[in-house]
């Protein structure tokens, strides 16, 4: 029955967890809440699932995206040099990243399907190769600031409450639910991630379809690291590296399965609200955790997380 | 003669390892050519390279025993800095002697190591995931024990470390041939033959009759002791303590294996591992020779690092196409001659 309703409503369960979390940051620390916290939670949460957008459907598609923070960093650094602080420069700055991330999520679908190896290595791989781009383009400093009306269509307060990124989310959320639920696409991706023979088959061109979810994935990176860039307001090398991560554990959180096949956008979003809180709650100053104590316990989180979710079937059965 | 020449080299090409050898072998020439063979294959320049990759090595060899069982592990990395620190931290702290030290170092290797185990084997958790969370937490405990490098090692362990024996043989690669030979020994027996049959499937294996968590739990001990031997190796090139190093051998290692010819269980052996970190190692070497040698012949001529680190990343790329040649061809030999044996036993079966 509980195993009934997880499966239904995937999201159910971490946006559970999230709200006893922080309801305990909140005993703890009554100051934690406060609009200014709520607010910086939205926004962080927003950005991530902007993020994991992709990645949800190269999973569900039965592979694997570790670019989508060396794609967000470039696309950032591209962002901030480009715009360099003056308005009006946001169609230049928005068609660099673009065609950076097309061409990124080009490569990574074609690797992975033409190389044949996990798509883990490929498009680490690829990840690695962005990353000292980045560098090379910068030589290791900042290289300029987002424009100002672009910062302020990200960071600003609608009625003076509500986050302005949230319009983005009002774009991009129903986006890439039709994608999933609505699109010959979205089905087709499900299929493929489900078994890739029998979908191949039923007349799927599986490998254009991968290579699809990895372009997608690349865009939806690109364009979160330029509204990253309006929230960080500059751009450093690497500094979004660990949406790669963050991105692929939201997913998996959010209930959807790394064996493909499986997975829903809304659990996602949740996903992404739990990894956002978990990282609040660990840095309250009332709990005083060092550092170390921070990694550990963050770890310690992780590993109950995917106990929770992510078994594997047991050998015996 | 030169048949069975052509006849040895045709099975050499169906070996698992053929795709990492022909890019060790491609490596070494390499650096031989931008060098100079005397300089390259002199005793002094190669036991500095021999001995400082060496830890990076042995990582390797305890990522493809994880392969091989069908798992992985890529909080190795950490794990080698928390030899490292415990090794030296006890020595500094409880007044241990190095060789004690170095015993709690590796016993706190394989601590890690079971630990892994049990989420990834027991918990059947994601190996990926899984060892990511851990890397989180035993990066915490690394600067919990030790919070900023320090201590250092006595001279009469990390010299001989570093030296030569009789000025021809680098005394490091003792540690490698220690390990090979535990490994050979491994292989042969009755757990050589299982992980291979574990890591292709553990459903058919458990039907057959092998417990699948023990072997891997076996598997997870053998790496935890080469984790150990690399710390130790890594804690004599440096001859000091620091918690925060050799992080990306965890994600570098996996690669190294993948190159070499490795796949996520069931498929290779030790030498695609071998060969696959030996690739890495030697193209950053080559990588950063020819970029000092470009600044004495061309002046002003000054490439950053970034250029060094973006030439061998872009290097390593090619080498993972590569395996798109190489090793698909062996794989598809695999097939076809487990696809003829089954076919000759059912015509014998048929009586045809």
């Amino acid at each position: 029955m509980g195993n009934n309703i997880m499966r239904r409503w995937p999201a159910l369960m971490p946006v559970a967890i999230s709200v006893l979390l922080y309801a305990f940051t909140v005993i703890v620390q009554p100051s934690a809440l406060n609009w200014t916290a709520v607010t910086s939670i939205v926004m962080l949460t927003l950005l991530l699932s902007f993020a994991s957008a992709g990645q949800t459907l190269v999973l569900i598609g039965g592979g694997m995206d570790f670019t989508v923070g060396a794609v967000m960093s470039a696309s950032a650094i591209l962002t901030a040099a480009i715009m360099n602080s003056q308005d009006g420069r946001f169609l230049p700055a928005f068609g660099a990243v673009m065609v950076m991330s097309v061409a990124i999520g080009l490569l990574n679908g074609v690797c992975t399907v033409k190389i044949g190896l996990p798509p883990l290595i490929v498009t680490m791989a690829i990840s690695n190769v962005v990353s000292r781009l980045q560098y090379i383009l910068t030589q290791g400093s900042p290289l300029g600031y987002a424009s100002p009306a672009f910062i302020r269509t990200v960071t600003s307060q609608l009625f003076g409450v509500v986050p302005s990124l949230t319009l983005y989310a009002l774009v991009l959320f129903p986006l890439m639910f039709y994608i999933l639920n609505r699109s010959r696409l979205g089905h087709q991706v499900y299929l493929v991630g489900n078994n890739p023979v029998a979908a191949r088959l039923n007349g799927i061109g599986v490998n254009k379809v991968v290579i699809l979810t990895y372009v997608i994935s690349a865009v939806f990176s690109g364009f979160t690291g330029m509204l990253g860039a309006a929230y960080m307001q500059s751009a450093k090398c690497q500094m979004f590296d660990e949406y790669a991560y963050n991105s692929l554990i939201a997913v998996i959180v959010g209930g959807t399965a790394l064996t493909g096949g499986v997975g829903t956008y809304t659990g996602t979003i949740a996903g992404a609200l739990l990894m956002v809180v978990l990282n609040n709650t660990l840095t309250t100053p009332a709990l005083q955790l060092t550092p170390p104590m921070r990694n550990i316990l963050l770890g310690l989180v992780m590993v109950l997380l995917l106990i929770l979710y992510n078994r594997g079937k047991a050998v015996r059965q | 003669m030169s048949q069975r020449l052509q006849q040895g080299f045709s099975q050499f090409r169906k070996n698992p390892a053929f795709a990492g050898f022909v890019l060790f072998a491609f490596t070494i020439l390499l650096n031989a050519v931008i060098q100079g063979p005397g300089s390259f294959f002199g005793v002094r320049r190669l036991n500095t390279l021999i001995y400082t990759s060496l830890p990076f090595l042995l990582v390797v060899m305890a990522q493809s025993v994880l392969l091989l069982s069908g798992t992985m592990d890529i909080s190795v990395g950490v794990q080698v800095a928390l030899v490292n620190v415990v090794t030296i931290m006890t020595m500094q702290e409880w007044g241990l002697s190095f060789i004690l030290a170095c015993g709690l170092g590796i016993g706190a290797a394989i601590i890690a190591s079971l630990v892994c185990w049990l989420l990834v084997s027991v918990l059947r958790l994601p190996a990926l995931l899984a060892s990511f969370a851990l890397t989180y937490a035993i990066r915490g405990v690394n600067v919990l024990i030790m919070s900023v490098a320090q201590g250092k090692v006595p001279r009469e362990f990390y010299r001989p470390y570093q030296s030569a024996i009789f000025d021809m043989v680098p005394a490091s690669i003792l540690a490698l041939v220690l390990a090979l030979l535990v490994w050979a020994y491994v292989r042969r027996t009755r757990f050589g033959t299982n992980i291979y049959a574990v890591g292709a499937n553990p459903r058919n294996a458990f039907a057959a009759g092998i417990n699948p968590a023990k072997v891997q739990l076996q598997a997870f001990m053998l790496k935890g002791l080469f984790v150990g031997m690399a710390g130790i190796c890594l804690t004599l090139v440096t001859a000091s303590g620091n918690p925060t190093q050799a992080e990306d051998y965890g994600i570098r290692s996996l690669a190294a294996c993948i190159i070499g010819g490795l796949s996520f269980g069931g498929w290779g052996s030790m030498a695609c591992g071998v060969f696959g970190g030996s690739f890495l190692i030697l193209t950053q070497n080559a990588v950063e020779f020819s970029f000092r040698r470009l600044g004495v012949l061309i002046p002003g001529f000054t490439a950053s690092t970034y250029w060094q680190n973006f030439v061998s990343d872009i290097i390593i790329f090619l080498g993972l196409l590569m395996t798109m040649v190489t090793a698909k061809g062996q794989r598809e030999a695999l097939r076809i001659n487990l696809q003829n044996s089954v076919m000759f036993k059912r015509r014998a079966a048929h009586g045809k």
